[in-house]
């Protein structure tokens, strides 16, 4: 085991400390390249969660478990949804796949992790840095892809139960059950979550988590259908019904807010000889949400929906000569959305090619360049290289480095929207239907002036450059490695007022405004004390600005006031602490211990994270340090887990044990969780 | 020689900045010193909004007076967030008061105390058909609007330079739009909104500050 996994397992530790010298400990990934790479020898960085750190840790769904990994931060948006930031980057430029496979469903711009449970994991890939030239749009800060567990065909039956009580009545079942013989194999995996939510307090009609419950269902049927030739047939159905509860006006509302999602793939995986495999690869999924808020007297009082379908076909093929490896595909996106504030159903489609070749040069070096064009139909084509190397300086050490781009693509909110705020009048109108929308305002008289703004190019994509600079080392009991990261993303997409209504509202869309830059160091160490004590230990240093906001005070433009007097005074380059959101400094410091006299395994993980803004207090549109922040703050999780015989375990633990709270500012960390499970493996 | 003649332009500058420099402070002395003063509570309140139509009358106020004015001597008006100049020709909004002066106003991007010069007066904007002087909207004119919180905040760091009704100058800066001038205005307390709280400099004579 190497590395990058935080929370060591006894039996991975134990290999390390007595074979080390003969026992290769190489960790796999795919996501990287879309072929088997160790992690050490990828040029990218990539982190690597197991199933067995998920288990120990004793978290239910995937943003408990990603907040758990130096570098990422999960990120609230309304509604308790989190989304995942990395290197600094926003959670909308995380693509997130199940199985190399995209989620869809990004109402607000981000993908909620909590929809994602952690049992059935097999381990979690995150590679950091620009992805485009594998996984085009929205790979733009770097790619999540959760591996679910592996089918066998060894002829044994395996089952597993597990239940799961926590604080907050919180309700976690699972079962799975999996068999395999000869040319089949397939696997059902159920889950059940619930909790009746959290208030961290505010108001007697809503709570912060409104009360919900949610089933996952994943069945998985793996086909032998020749010597050459198998298929793999995946499914994921997600259901959730929240309830809906909202103030507006002092008066409340209530009603329901429901999620279902489908996630079906088929793949046919064709082994032409040693050297040569295709892979036939078609997805389709659809993202569907719909809410509703009823007033006192059971009167509809708003509806809102949401559905997305996303089909995509893919062929790769990969060519193996030695170590060297050309990854070929084709493909093409075909996506289709109808929400509320949409005038009619938009689309988005696009074709797209790529290659990538694994260059092994001699013993010590190898290379991987890739790109990937989308030929977009609904804004600017794009082309993504990619291009990275390593050296092995000795056995122990290797050199990493990469650049690559990365693109985000407008999403069909920014191009489609079409809003009229019933409250305040104001509009917002999306890129592509903005003019439209100007032209029936003026032909009824509800414009006042417009902006004159152009529309003649199309939306640009957000795009990034990302550098990764680093060093991964590994010896006897130490393993550690250290990057370097660089990203610059210009062409960002933000809301600007194209005109004025006779009302004294604005109509905004969306435009290619701002460029931003992230910068910083990771750092993350393990040593192996002995067989039964690991430590390990992540950093992260972090500055993230706006390179609009530095020019602007750089020209003294931007002022704040004080707050006794309410004078204005002039902001100096100092004073500006960068984006919403991002803290200096996170660490985190882990141990697991094994009493294996008892069979019992201790995990203790202690995180911290330094100060950061999230609202901009005084009011200037930008994070300066006469704003308020939120306070540095230390979490600490905590998991005890005991073996029994024929396959029992229970487990204790508490997730936020000093039961650190900020009402104002984190509302997705409601306090200390207590909770206990039982499992039964068979 | 070239050096020689450098120091000389210098000495030469020097000499004339000085002569320059005491010139005025000597105009000083005859002009009274300008007074920094503070109207709070201007209560400027809208009929209609949120999507309907807004109307009500301009609360009109006068730099020379010091207060709200009712006749024609205004020089800048109140409306919600709206602020008129008594200069021009009619916008085109509901209740809409005459322009009977030759005011024009113009912002400037500094603190209050920088501000010490009338700007040049191809800088200055009078209202006109569909043109608001002072620009309206979040961000564009006089305030910030944080729909997420309710919240409008007077941009920092804006001072506006108003030429009045006949022609004198005043510069001022908005504090607050909430009654009182809270740091933290209670945003869910509607019965605070629009009182507006400005200083002010009004300059009877020239065109210093």
């Amino acid at each position: 085991m190497i590395g990058f996994c935080t929370v060591q397992s006894n039996v991975f530790a134990q290999y390390a400390m007595d074979t080390l010298k003969n026992y290769s400990l190489v960790e796999f990934v795919v996501t990287g390249t879309r072929t088997e790479r160790s992690v050490s020898s990828l040029p990218s960085p990539v982190q690597v969660i197991t199933a067995e750190s998920i288990q120990k840790s004793g978290v239910s769904r995937l943003n408990e478990i990603i907040q758990e990994q130096t570098g990422l931060i999960t990120v609230p948006f309304f509604n308790g949804g989190e989304g995942v930031q990395l290197q600094g980057l926003d959670a909308a430029y995380v693509m997130i796949l199940i199985d190399g496979q995209p989620l869809v469903g990004r109402n607000a711009g981000t993908i909620d992790l909590s929809r994602i449970t952690v049992n059935n994991i097999e381990r979690i890939e995150i590679i950091k840095g620009a992805s485009s030239s594998l996984y085009g749009s929205e790979a733009l800060a770097g790619v999540v892809n959760i591996i679910t567990k592996k089918l066998a065909t060894d002829g044994d039956w395996k089952l597993n139960f597990n239940y799961r009580l926590a604080t907050f009545n919180t309700n976690d079942a699972n079962a799975s059950v999996r068999y395999g013989k000869n040319k089949v194999a397939f696997e059902l995996f159920g889950n059940y979550f619930s909790s009746q939510g959290y208030d961290l307090g505010g108001n007697s009609i809503f709570q912060t988590v409104e009360p919900f419950y949610n089933y996952t269902l994943q069945p998985k049927l793996k086909v032998q259908l020749s010597e050459q030739t198998d298929l793999v047939a995946n499914s994921r159905y997600y259901f959730q019904n929240q309830e809906n509860r909202t103030i507006i006006n002092s008066i409340g509302y209530e009603g329901e807010s429901i999620i279902e999602e489908w996630n079906n793939s088929i793949f046919i995986n064709q082994k032409i000889n040693d050297q040569f495999k295709i892979v036939y690869d078609l997805y389709a999924t659809n993202y569907k949400t719909d809410e509703y808020l009823n007033d006192a007297s059971e009167n509809l009082f708003e509806e809102n929906f949401y559905n997305q379908w996303f089909f995509r076909p893919e062929i790769r093929a990969h060519w193996r000569k030695g170590l060297n490896v050309l990854t070929t595909g084709i493909g093409m996106n075909y996506e289709t959305m109808e929400r509320t504030y949409f005038t009619e159903r938009a689309r988005l489609n696009s074709e797209y090619v790529f290659a990538q070749y694994e260059w092994f040069l001699q013993e010590k070096w190898n290379v991987l360049a890739g790109f990937r064009y989308d030929n977009h139909h609904q804004y600017q084509s794009q082309f993504s290289p990619k291009l990275g190397l390593n050296y092995k300086y000795s056995s122990n050490l290797s050199i990493k480095a990469s650049v690559g781009y990365g693109y985000k693509a407008p999403d069909l909110r920014q191009l489609y929207f079409d809003f009229t705020n019933s409250t305040f009048g104001y509009s917002v109108a999306g890129y592509n239907v903005a003019q439209n929308r100007l032209a029936i305002l003026e032909s009824q008289g509800q414009i006042l002036f417009s902006n004159n703004l152009d529309f003649s190019t199309p939306l640009k994509p957000e795009s990034s450059i990302n550098t990764n600079l680093g060093a991964f080392y590994q010896k006897n009991k130490w393993s550690a490695d250290i990057n370097f990261f660089y990203n610059r993303i210009s062409n960002l997409i933000d809301t600007r007022a194209i005109a004025q209504r006779t009302n004294g509202q604005s109509v905004f869309s969306y435009f290619n405004l701002d460029q931003i830059f992230t910068y910083g160091a990771e750092l993350n160490a393990t040593y192996r004390i002995n067989k039964d004590l690991s430590l390990s230990g992540g950093y992260q240093y972090l500055i993230a600005k706006d390179e609009t906001t530095i020019e602007q005070i750089e020209k003294g433009e931007l002022f704040a006031r004080n707050l006794s007097t309410l004078a204005s005074f002039r902001l100096v380059p100092n004073d500006y602490f960068g984006l919403f959101n991002r803290s200096k400094h996170i660490t985190n410091l882990k141990i697991n211990y094994n009493l294996t006299k008892y069979n019992t395994n201790i995990n203790a993980r202690l995180f911290y994270r330094s100060k950061y803004g999230v609202f901009d207090t005084n009011s200037n549109n930008i994070l300066d340090d006469y704003d308020l922040f939120v306070k540095g703050y230390f979490l600490l999780n905590l998991s005890a887990t005991k073996e029994f015989k024929h396959g029992f375990a229970l487990q204790l633990g508490a997730l936020n044990l000093l039961n650190h709270k900020d009402i104002d500012n984190i509302p997705n960390l409601p306090g200390r969780q207590l909770f206990g499970r039982v499992q039964y493996n068979f | 020689m070239l050096k020689f003649d450098f120091l000389k332009l210098v000495l030469f500058v020097v000499v004339i900045a000085a002569f320059v420099a005491c010139s005025e402070d000597k105009k000083d002395e005859v002009t009274p010193t300008l007074e920094v003063k503070t109207f709070t509570n201007l209560y400027a309140p809208q009929t209609g909004g949120r999507g309907e139509p807004i109307g009500g009358t301009f609360v009109k106020f006068s730099f020379a007076k010091g207060d709200i004015v009712s006749d024609n001597s205004w020089d800048i008006a109140f409306r919600g967030t709206t602020i008129l100049i008594n200069g021009g020709a009619a916008i085109g909004i509901n209740d809409e008061p005459q322009r009977t002066g030759n005011g024009a106003i113009t912002i400037v991007t500094g603190t209050f105390e920088e501000v010490k010069e009338v700007p040049d007066a191809s800088l200055f904007k009078q209202d006109a058909a569909n043109t608001y002087a002072v620009p309206t909207g979040s961000g564009t004119g006089w305030y910030n609007y944080n729909p997420v919180i309710n919240l409008l905040t007077p941009i920092a760091g804006r001072v506006f330079v108003v030429k009045t009704h006949d022609g004198k100058y005043a510069k001022f800066e908005i504090l607050s739009y909430y009654k009182n001038a809270p740091a933290n205005p209670d945003t869910t307390d509607e019965s605070i909104f629009r009182y507006y709280t400005f200083r002010y400099v009004y300059q009877p004579k020239g065109t210093t500050f």
